[in-house]
C-alpha cells in the first residue's frame, strides 16, 4: 500500500486543526471558573481510517460534562441553587424558553424574579409590593413575608430536565436551548423522582476543577507541538524528494 | 548501479509509509480506546549476483552471494496494550482494566471497542460519541430508564438501583490476531468471546491512547533521518551512473 506524502501532511495539518479547536473549548472552560452553575465541555476526538487509509484524527464533538458542582453558602435568599438533576426556565428576550442551572436571580423593577442577564424565570406564582424574606424550600415552594409581617406561600418553581443533557445548545450567557440531541424537556417537581432539590441561600459552583483544566492545557500544547513537529518533518521529506535529482 | 539506484528509493517509500503511522498515532494521542499501529520493515527481493572472470570465453559462472535488493514495509499490526487511564468523574464515560471490549453496532454489523466514552441519546439509548448503539450480552441495544446510572465491575448496568442490562463484553485470547482494525476505533472480531479472562469495566474513568509520546518522537526521528539517508544514496548512486555514463569508454 502506497502512501502519499501530502496524504502524511494532511494528517497533521487535520490533526493541528483539531487541537486548535479543543484550546478554544479549554479556554472557555477555563475562563468560566467561576461562573455559577457552568458545567465544563470536553472535545471528543475520534481516530479516522477510511478503507484501511489512515487518516488521523477528527474533533468529532464537545460534549457538557453535567456532573454536580459543589454548592456554597451566599448571603442572599434568592440564590437559588440546584442539588441534582434539572434546570431552571428562563424567559428570553425572543419568547423563547431557556434553560439554566445558574439560581442567582433578583427581582426587578417589575417585582419579577430574573436572572443575571435580566431574562425572567419562568414560575407560578407572583410577588407583591413590599413583600420581603422571598425564599424557596426544597420542594420548589415559595413563600414571602407581606408589609403585615404575615410569611405566606406565592407560588411554585418547577425544574425541568432532559435525556441527555450534554447535548443541550449552549446559547452564551449560561444560557443553554433545548436541541434535537438533548431530547424533550421533561418538567416535574423539585425533589420528586430523578429531579433535584433546591435550596435557597446557596449557588451552585461550576464543575470545572482548574487542576484538570490546566493538566489538560499542558497535555494539549505539547500534543500539538508534537503534531507541528510531525507536519515539518512530513515537509522536509518532502522537500528532499524534491531535491532528489542535483543540479 | 540501477539495483542500488532502487534499492535506496525503495527505502524512502517505505520510511514514507512509516512516517503516516507515526502521523496517525501522533494525531491520535488524546482519541480515548486509540491502539497504536505499528509497522514492520522486511527485505524486499534478494538477487543473485554472478562473478563471471573478464574473458569472454570463458563459461565458468560463480555465485558470489546474495544480495538485497531494498527494503519494504511489511505487515502492519495494532498493539492491543492497555492504555493510561484518565479519572473523569462522568457516569457514563467507561473503560477496561485489562482485557476486554465493549460491543457497538453500526450499520456495518456489530463491532469491538475500548473507547468507552457513552452517553445516553435523545430516546434514552446508550450510544457511543458516533452514536452507534452499545449492545448488552444478548445482542441487544441497551435503553436507559431516567436516573442515575451505575456500572459494576462486571458490566452490569443499573439505574436508580434497578438492574437494566449487562454490557455485552468480548475477551479475546489473542486480539492480535483475532481482531481487525476496520474503522476508526472499532475492530471487527469474532461473534463470541475467546478468552476466560473475567472482564473489569471501570466507571467514571477513561483509557487513553496507549502510544508512548516519547517512543513516538523517537520513531519520528528515526525515519526522518532514515529517509534522509536513503535520499542521499539516491543521490550518490546517480552521480557514480552519471559518471560511469560520461567517462567509461571515453578513449584519450
Amino acid at each position: 500500500m502506497a502512501s502519499s506524502l501530502f496524504q502524511t501532511l494532511n494528517i497533521s495539518r487535520q490533526d493541528i486543526i483539531s487541537h486548535l479547536l479543543d484550546l478554544d473549548v479549554t479556554s472557555s472552560n477555563l475562563a468560566n471558573v467561576n461562573t455559577a452553575g457552568y458545567k465544563t465541555t470536553r472535545s471528543n476526538f475520534q481516530e479516522m481510517l477510511n478503507e484501511q487509509m489512515k487518516e488521523g484524527t477528527l474533533l468529532r464533538s464537545t460534549q457538557a460534562i453535567t456532573t454536580q458542582g459543589t454548592i456554597r453558602t451566599s448571603t442572599n435568599s434568592l440564590d437559588w441553587a440546584i442539588q441534582g438533576e434539572g434546570y431552571f426556565s428562563v424567559t428570553l428576550p425572543d419568547g423563547t424558553i431557556g434553560y439554566t442551572r445558574d439560581g442567582q436571580f433578583a427581582l426587578d423593577a417589575d417585582l419579577n424574579l430574573v436572572n443575571a442577564s435580566g431574562y425572567p424565570l419562568v414560575w407560578d406564582g407572583t410577588i407583591e409590593e413590599g413583600m420581603t424574606n422571598i425564599s424557596v424550600s426544597s420542594t420548589g415552594v415559595v413563600t414571602a413575608t407581606d408589609a403585615e409581617g404575615v410569611t405566606a406561600e406565592v407560588g411554585t418553581v418547577q425544574l425541568t430536565r432532559f435525556p441527555n443533557p450534554g447535548g443541550l445548545t449552549d446559547n452564551g450567557n449560561n444560557i443553554l436551548l433545548e436541541s434535537d440531541i438533548s431530547g424533550v424537556a421533561q418538567t416535574g417537581d423539585p425533589g420528586s423522582e430523578n429531579f433535584g432539590t433546591l435550596s435557597g441561600y446557596h449557588v451552585e459552583n461550576s464543575n470545572i476543577d482548574l487542576a484538570q483544566e490546566m493538566t489538560h492545557l499542558i497535555t494539549l500544547q505539547r500534543a500539538l507541538s508534537m503534531s507541528l513537529r510531525a507536519f515539518q518533518q512530513t515537509d522536509t521529506m518532502i522537500a528532499e524528494a524534491i531535491n532528489l535529482r542535483k543540479a | 548501479m540501477i539495483k542500488g539506484l532502487y534499492s535506496a528509493v525503495s527505502a524512502m517509500v517505505m520510511n514514507a509509509t512509516r512516517q503516516q503511522a507515526i502521523s496517525h498515532n501522533i494525531a491520535n494521542i488524546q482519541t480515548p480506546g486509540f491502539k497504536q499501529v505499528l509497522t514492520t520493515v522486511q527485505g524486499f527481493m534478494q538477487d543473485q549476483p554472478v562473478y563471471t572472470s573478464g574473458n569472454l570465453q570463458s563459461t565458468i559462472i560463480e555465485y558470489v552471494g546474495n544480495l538485497g535488493l531494498g527494503s519494504q514495509i511489511g505487515q502492519e499490526y495494532v498493539d492491543y496494550g492497555q492504555g493510561a487511564m484518565q479519572k473523569t468523574d462522568n457516569p457514563l464515560d467507561l473503560a477496561f482494566q485489562g482485557n476486554g471490549f465493549f460491543t457497538v453496532q453500526t450499520p456495518d454489523g456489530n463491532r469491538y471497542t475500548r473507547d468507552g466514552r457513552f452517553l445516553r441519546d435523545a430516546e434514552n439509548n446508550l450510544v457511543t460519541v458516533d452514536g452507534y448503539q452499545v449492545l448488552d450480552d444478548a445482542g441487544q441495544p441497551i435503553q436507559l430508564p431516567d436516573g442515575e446510572i451505575s456500572v459494576a465491575y462486571d458490566g452490569a448496568i443499573t439505574v436508580n438501583g434497578e438492574a437494566v442490562a449487562t454490557l455485552g463484553i468480548g475477551v479475546f485470547a489473542d486480539p492480535a490476531a483475532e481482531l481487525q482494525h476496520t474503522e476508526g476505533n472499532l475492530f471487527t472480531g469474532p461473534a463470541a468471546s475467546t478468552g476466560d479472562e473475567v472482564p473489569q469495566v471501570v466507571q467514571g474513568v477513561l483509557e487513553f491512547s496507549n502510544a508512548n509520546p516519547s517512543q513516538l518522537m523517537t520513531q519520528l526521528v528515526e525515519v526522518g533521518r532514515s529517509y534522509e539517508a536513503a535520499q542521499k544514496l539516491v543521490q550518490n548512486q546517480d552521480e557514480l551512473l552519471g559518471k560511469t555514463i560520461a567517462s567509461l569508454g571515453r578513449i584519450g
